[in-house]
């Protein structure tokens, strides 16, 4: 097992009618030895060209790929010692299950009972115990899945790459098998770089998170930047479900300070921020008039009297569009100004369509990107620049 | 007597019994979503009820009358489905005045509807885009549309949001309630994921196996699955399912033992005691501590995977007991510690006879 980095990663496909696309830009990240890795955006991104470059199954047309100290850019796939789980990698037909899943452990020569016991205990995780003894042909894609990823997750190699590892499963297996295979990775030490185009699969399972749209990373961090320090509106809108609420603004000077105007039908609604370090950092960068949008989390919204301790940049009053209780949260649709943002509560929120409940926005939740850029401004009233210290990753994979 | 009634239907594929004996009613203007695995026979049901297909036996009741003898095209029901089927060299206008069009209405009252439901579905702004110019969302509503337009009684939706994005997928589960009550038409929607079934549904029927297991309201489903197998579907994380075997603590209390730890359990049934039985419960009932206090089991943290808006932890406790707990935001203070301990609330715990899998009341 070893540490992966990636550095300056170029990939450009060339093709005689369609000319160039350059599918990964200026790529740079790295994890070390025993984590996991998720490559996360839409179908074209760049995530399964930069997972193929890693694997050796596409080349790299400029910068470096190592596994630990060991350049591999240029090694053949089957001198990388990577394990790989990919759709198009089948299984082979004339062997059951469990020859298909031990495959690599009869190579290296392992002992039977060695190799019976890690079988029985990777198949009992991925729940495929009762497929061993059957043979590929006739399984459901999802159980062919599972056979795939077992016999990756189960030969030594130093790093271990899997390619939409769960898409073939339904949701309920899905949402068992994230914690199972993630405990194996921790357990065993792997590391790994998986693809998804999930975000909850991301962030369940991932130490680091590189999010990517057109071939550019937008931002490689922890689940818990991703959703503090979303770099730019990208980011904001594509992790959390719900997405952050994101409403167009511009800035206003106030009496006693500075003020976020948030646009809609009618009135604006005026956040204050209050005065002191929030509003002062907030006034040297912003100038009056300058068109930004107002984010916040839709958990980090509190409804009712305001609470003591909170610093709120303003409470409003939003109408209730719709309520749904989902076992273990509740999902309310509301309406303030003409826009449509959302609220999550941990408990029922007793509240129908039409009713009136009041919203308190706390300072320390409020994100503010430049309308233009879409780049952050600030997290939680404070200014981009030094909550990106706190990520120097982050930072230097934007460049922004 | 309800709008939609469909008795003891059933109905083979091949040598496959896809529907067996499945009983449901629904009434009129009702929103239903029937939650199943794939294969459970969800779509097989859809085209019986649009006749497409013809049952082997049993029978479908649109507003009291059979539709034994009714040609689907007469039967007031619609369908629509997860790809979007729009033709691509119609605009959107065409596309969902088609029906209409087949039906040989005059071109202002064509007009006229399709104004009316674009209206109510705000596409009216599209219209004259074609197909390839819109964006998924727009198709989506545009294919609704279009099996709106023709005023069905009852509009049949196989699992439409299935290959949409996750956001629009999440937007859609919002609104989609509120836009088809304005057609006040009976709504059967079908899906494989249980929170879109939560979300939708004013009442939700889970089937499986080609029969409806359980027919409730979302919430009730989910504090009291009718049996093992909804339990395991119903919820993610999914409940916690732990054989045991209740009881009686010295005289007074039913106990349960999970791992090494003996539990007391109140709302178990009394003819549970010195049985072998399957405890349920759900991951937000087990509850993280800050110290190892009272009546709590030691447990080792596996695995933390942050879910949205809460975190699901994998935790094993003494004796081989592995269970799941949910918290509302606790990620980080958890992430260090490997050894700590949870307190089990057994007050919502549901228990499962383990072989016929129902629940013991």
């Amino acid at each position: 097992m070893s540490s992966l980095s990636i550095s300056n990663v170029n990939k450009i496909f060339r093709s005689s009618n369609r000319g160039q696309v350059h599918a990964v830009r200026d790529l740079s990240m790295r994890i070390d030895d025993g984590q996991i890795m998720a490559l996360l955006g839409s179908s074209g991104c760049g995530k399964s060209s930069t997972l193929r470059m890693i694997a050796g199954f596409e080349s790299v047309t400029s910068g470096e790929i190592r596994v630990g100290e060991k350049l591999i850019n240029r090694l053949e796939p089957a001198a990388r010692n990577v394990a790989m789980a990919f759709e198009a990698y089948a299984l082979y037909p004339p062997l059951t299950v469990e020859k298909n899943i031990a495959f690599a452990l009869l190579r290296n020569k392992e002992s039977a009972a060695v190799i019976k016991r890690k079988v029985a205990e990777i198949a009992q995780r991925l729940e495929i115990t009762d497929l061993l003894q059957r043979y590929p042909t006739g399984l459901s894609g999802g159980q062919q899945q599972r056979v795939s990823l077992a016999r990756a997750l189960i030969r030594p190699a130093d790093l271990y790459l899997l390619d939409e590892p769960m898409s073939q499963l339904e949701p309920q297996l899905r949402a068992t098998l994230r914690g199972r295979i993630k405990e194996y990775l921790v357990e065993h030490q792997l590391t790994t770089v998986f693809v998804t185009h999930d975000q909850t699969e991301a962030i369940a399972m991932a130490d680091r998170i590189a999010v990517m749209d057109g071939g550019v990373l937008q931002q490689y961090g922890t689940p818990r930047e991703l959703e503090d320090e979303p770099a730019n509106l990208f980011v904001a809108s594509f992790i959390g479900e719900p997405p952050m609420n994101l409403l167009a603004g511009s800035v206003a000077d106030s009496a006693d300070g500075l003020a976020l105007d948030i646009h809609g039908e009618g009135e604006p609604i005026r956040l204050h921020m209050p005065q002191g370090v929030h509003s002062d950092a907030m006034h040297r960068e912003l100038a009056t008039d300058r068109q930004v949008t107002v984010g916040i989390r839709a958990h980090r919204m509190l409804v009712g009297e305001q609470p003591a301790g909170a610093a709120s940049a303003g409470d409003f009053v939003a109408r209730v569009t719709s309520n749904q209780w989902l076992g273990d949260q509740s999902h309310i649709g509301l309406d303030i100004n003409g826009n449509r943002i959302f609220l999550v509560t941990e408990n029922p929120l007793d509240a129908h369509t039409g009713d009136q409940v009041r919203l308190h926005w706390p300072v320390e939740h409020l994100h503010v990107f430049d309308s233009k850029s879409t780049n952050a401004l600030f997290h939680g009233g404070v200014p981009r620049s030094s909550a990106a210290t706190r990520t120097p990753q982050t930072s230097e994979a934007l460049g922004a | 007597m309800s709008y939609l009634q469909i008795s003891n239907l059933s109905k083979s594929l091949g040598r496959a019994e896809v529907i067996r004996g499945l009983d449901l009613a629904m009434d009129h203007g009702e929103f239903l979503v029937v939650f199943g695995p794939s294969g459970c026979g969800k779509t097989t049901l859809l085209r019986l009820i649009a006749g497409v297909i013809k049952a082997d036996g049993g029978e479908v009741a649109i507003a009291g009358e059979s539709m034994a003898e009714v040609e689907p095209e007469h039967r007031g029901v619609a369908m629509a489905f997860q790809s979007f089927a729009l033709y691509p060299h119609f605009s959107a206008f065409e596309n969902i005045a088609s029906p209409l069009r087949a039906d040989g209405l005059a071109e202002r009252e064509v007009k006229q509807r399709v104004q009316e439901v674009a209206g109510m579905l705000r596409i009216t702004n599209v219209l004259d885009h074609m197909p390839k110019e819109l964006s998924n969302g727009q198709k989506q509503r545009t294919s609704l549309a279009r099996s709106l337009i023709r005023r069905p009684r009852v509009l049949l939706l196989d699992d439409p949001l299935r290959n949409v994005d996750a956001k629009l997928r999440y937007e859609m589960r919002i609104e989609l309630p509120e836009v088809l009550r304005q057609f006040e038409t009976t709504v059967l929607y079908v899906t494989q994921d249980f929170k879109e079934a939560m979300a939708l549904g004013d009442r939700v029927a889970v089937m499986l196996d080609g029969a409806i297991r359980q027919v409730d309201r979302p919430a009730n489903i989910y504090r009291r699955p009718a049996d093992l197998d909804v339990a395991r579907l119903f919820g993610d994380p999914p409940m916690n399912l732990i054989p045991t075997r209740p009881q009686r603590h010295n005289g007074g209390g039913i106990t349960v033992r999970l791992g090494e730890s003996v539990l007391d359990a109140p709302g178990c049934p009394e003819r549970l005691l010195d049985r072998e039985c399957v405890v349920g419960i759900r991951p937000e009932d087990v509850h993280f501590l800050d110290s190892r206090e009272g009546d709590c089991l030691p447990v080792r943290l596996e695995a933390v995977m942050p879910l949205n808006v809460r975190t699901a932890m994998l935790v094993t406790a003494p004796g081989a007991l592995e269970l799941t707990s949910s918290a509302w935001d606790i990620r980080e203070a958890r992430d260090e510690e490997n050894d700590t301990a949870v307190r089990i609330d057994l007050n919502g715990a549901v228990y499962f006879d383990p072989d016929s899998g129902q629940r013991v009341q």
